[in-house]
């Protein structure tokens, strides 16, 4: 998103320098140095770590320094696309993904621009209600959760039932436990996405908004023809991050509340993974698991950034 | 300047290595210099009466040795031997930790424990383990040498709600003996009452294995055989198929595999297998709410049962002579009589020493209050050891076998030909 704008910003005081100049400036040590903070913690946050996963997805270890580290080539690769958790793990990601978008994308959309025509007080009551779900910590998001879906106490379950729809093991039943799991991770980023909504909606300039009006265009016909476009951007941005990240925000929900079951019905790629790490301490699983996700995800994300370049409209 | 660096470095480096040389020099016999060690505990991270327990036995062992300081690192059960294992691998040395059984093997070939055999002079150890349960000490043993000193134990026992038994029409004064016994009256209470009839506490995360395999064990099963697994195997898959078989009757609770205990404690479960450490929260719980009764555990038929302990062993990681003194000096004073009457009264775990039962001195008086307890007591004749898995993959083959379990209670398909394929998974990662 941000190299986007940075393309925009760019072109015209770039392309007037004559090749001549170019060709002159030597190398400098100054923009490096700049850079080297940075530089140094890409490096060692991301970039090493993720060589040293590399490696280690082709080792059997337990993590004791004191232990050998046996290469076992691609044996935990194999072991892992062998065993059936390793695919449920994959479609419950793919799950939660497409389980997260209308939370995610859809409904903070149309409540941002709805609430945009509200006025004063109104409009701030009603942003932050959908805001407070966003600040509430994980984990205690997910035991309130927990207290209210228990299967014996819980006030939803309680209330289900006096309707007659019985007792439904929202957290126990592998029917329900993954769409559960969605709803409170999707429950949770409402509010974000609004937030973001509301600033990209608050930032279109209303001259367009207001010559459409003497035009003569609805209510929708505005929305439709100035606003959707207008927010594409932020509509990309996000359905990106819900496709990278949104299977990861599940992970405090699934820790806290089902451990990856009922059967492993609501565990995901990132909680595998964790679990083999730190769980059963198997460096070379988790480190497979982890490329593979990675891989994955790498491609996804190309796809998405394409789409953003080809399909984002900016007002500039 | 650069180079007296270095030089010191390469000092202070050598003098390191050189360490665990030292470590083989012979620990002294009285600790005449201030010392302070770590004890990771369990029991600490849990809330209410196991932790304040062990702070008064930990205030007890400082006020008889002033010289030493005991810094505890509180961690739950299920975490805490990665916290060990984190600590070692980050350089900070454990002194002593309090640690499951399952992870003994582990404990004693990777993480560098102590064997008491090697640190503590013959006639000294001798003269402390007098008076202990053999059959407990025998559970810490590695290649016939003490890595653990068995430290809190305790068995499965059946915990039963009083009130829900009358409710469905049973007698509470004669609790189910067989998993026969258990299904009838578990379908009873979910039939008559509306509440959960039976559940055990063997599928959750902090479970770890022993009870079900005090259930598999109990109907002459084995989870392996050396280095072969053997939870798939005839003994073994029938005890998991008898419990599905509950399932399937509506006599064994489809509930949250973590929240068996609480819904006991809450009064929403008729029985409810599990260990006697948490006797003491639910005697608290069940206090004014509901009649708390205990029975051993169901067996198989005639088989006899075979009780598996939970619970945990002190090991000793310290490598410093003076070190190694003041925490072999903290397992003597853990594991004597005082602090077993403390253990046992107060949390509920079982006096390893069985001279304190009837002895005025320490646990008489409240064995007599509490008649119940000696439904725990007399299993321990039968204790059978929990079985761990050895080599690296060991925390995984046993969360393939403990995730099969799950499917084949819960799951849909065939559960022996689902602990089958688990087992021949799992065959792989053995060594």
């Amino acid at each position: 998103m941000t190299d986007i704008q940075a393309d925009l910003a760019r072109p015209l005081a770039l392309a007037r320098v004559p090749t001549a100049a170019r060709q002159r400036s030597t190398f400098t040590v100054q923009p490096w140095l700049y850079l080297a903070p940075a530089l140094c913690l890409l490096m060692m946050w991301t970039y090493v770590p993720l060589v040293e996963a590399f490696q280690l997805s082709f080792y059997q270890w337990n993590m004791l320094p004191t232990s050998p580290q046996r290469y076992v080539g691609l044996t935990n690769y194999q072991r892992l696309f062998a065993l059936p958790e390793m695919r449920a793990a994959l479609w419950n990601t793919l799950f939660y993904i497409l389980g997260l978008f209308p939370m995610s994308v859809i409904i903070p959309l149309f409540v941002a621009i709805w609430t945009q025509d509200l006025e004063g007080r109104a409009r701030t009551i009603y942003r932050a209600l959908i805001f407070v779900p966003m600040i509430v910590a994980p984990v205690v998001a997910a035991i309130l959760w927990r207290w209210l879906l228990n299967e014996d106490q819980g006030l939803i379950t309680l209330g289900l039932e006096t309707t007659g729809l019985g007792r439904i093991g929202f957290l126990t039943d592998p029917k329900y436990a993954l769409a559960t799991l969605t709803w409170i991770t999707g429950w949770k980023l409402i509010g974000f996405s609004t937030l973001l909504f509301s600033a990209a909606n608050a930032g279109i300039n209303p001259s367009y908004i207001e010559a459409a009006r003497i035009d003569g265009a609805s209510r929708w016909g505005i929305i439709r023809d100035i606003r959707l476009p207008l927010l594409s951007p932020t509509i990309l941005l996000l359905s990106m991050m819900t496709i990278l990240f949104g299977a990861q925000w599940s992970f405090a929900y699934i820790n806290v509340l089902t451990n990856g079951g009922p059967l492993k019905s609501t565990t995901n790629i990132f909680y595998l993974l964790w679990e083999y790490g730190f769980q059963t301490m198997s460096a070379g699983w988790s480190s497979a698991a982890g490329m593979i996700a990675f891989a994955g995800f790498a491609v996804i994300a190309a796809g998405c950034m394409w789409l953003t370049k080809r399909f984002a409209v900016y007002d500039n | 300047m650069l180079r007296r660096t270095t030089l010191k470095l390469m000092a202070t480096l050598t003098a390191a290595s050189l360490l665990p040389l030292g470590a083989s020099a012979e620990m002294p016999a009285t600790i005449d210099k201030p010392v302070t060690i770590s004890f990771y505990n369990y029991n600490l991270a849990s809330a209410g009466i196991g932790s304040e327990a062990t702070k008064e036995l930990i205030a007890g062992f400082e006020k008889k040795f002033p010289n030493v300081k005991v810094e505890t690192i509180a961690v739950p059960s299920n975490e805490i031997i990665n916290r060990v294992q984190a600590d070692i691998v980050a350089g900070k040395q454990p002194d002593v930790a309090q640690l499951t059984f399952r992870d003994l093997i582990f404990i004693a070939s990777d993480l560098g424990g102590n064997a008491l055999e090697d640190m503590v002079k013959p006639a000294e150890l001798k003269d402390h383990l007098a008076g202990m349960i053999p059959k407990g000490l025998e559970l810490g043993k590695v290649d016939g040498k003490t890595y653990g000193l068995a430290y809190t134990f305790s068995t499965p026992v059946l915990y039963y709600n009083g009130d829900l038994f009358k409710q469905a029409g049973l007698d509470p004064n004669n609790p189910p003996k067989t998993w026969a016994d258990v299904n009838i009256a578990g379908k009873a209470i979910k039939e008559k009452t509306g509440k959960n009839g039976f559940f055990p506490g063997a599928y959750g995360p902090s479970d770890g294995t022993f009870v079900y395999q005090a259930i598999v064990m109990s109907n002459g099963g084995k989870v392996r055989d050396g280095n072969k697994l053997a939870f798939a195997d005839k003994n073994a898959a029938e005890a998991v198929r008898m419990l599905r078989d509950m399932v399937d009757s509506g006599a064994h609770a489809k509930i949250d595999p973590a929240s068996g205990s609480d819904t006991f404690a809450a009064g929403n479960l008729g029985m409810f297998v599990y260990t006697t450490a948490t006797l003491g929260a639910y005697k608290k719980a069940a206090q004014g709410k509901f009649d708390l009764r205990i029975a051993p555990m169901p067996s198989f038929g005639e088989k006899p049962t075979a009780p598996t302990n939970s619970g945990s062993a002190l090991f000793v990681f310290s490598k410093d002579p003076a070190k190694q003194r003041a925490a072999y000096e903290l397992l003597k004073y853990l594991t004597s009589k005082e602090a077993y009457t403390i253990i046992t009264s107060k949390i509920g775990y079982l006096p390893l020493r069985l001279d304190i039962v009837d002895d005025a001195n320490y646990l008489g008086p409240w064995v007599k209050e509490n008649p119940m307890f000696r439904a725990n007591l007399e299993q321990l004749n039968r204790l059978t050891a929990n079985v761990a898995f050895p080599g690296p993959n060991y925390r995984q083959v046993e969360k393939m076998m403990m995730d099969s379990v799950r499917e084949a209670v819960f799951g849909k398909g065939d559960p022996i030909a689902t602990l089958k394929a688990a087992q021949d998974q799992g065959q792989e990662l053995m060594p």
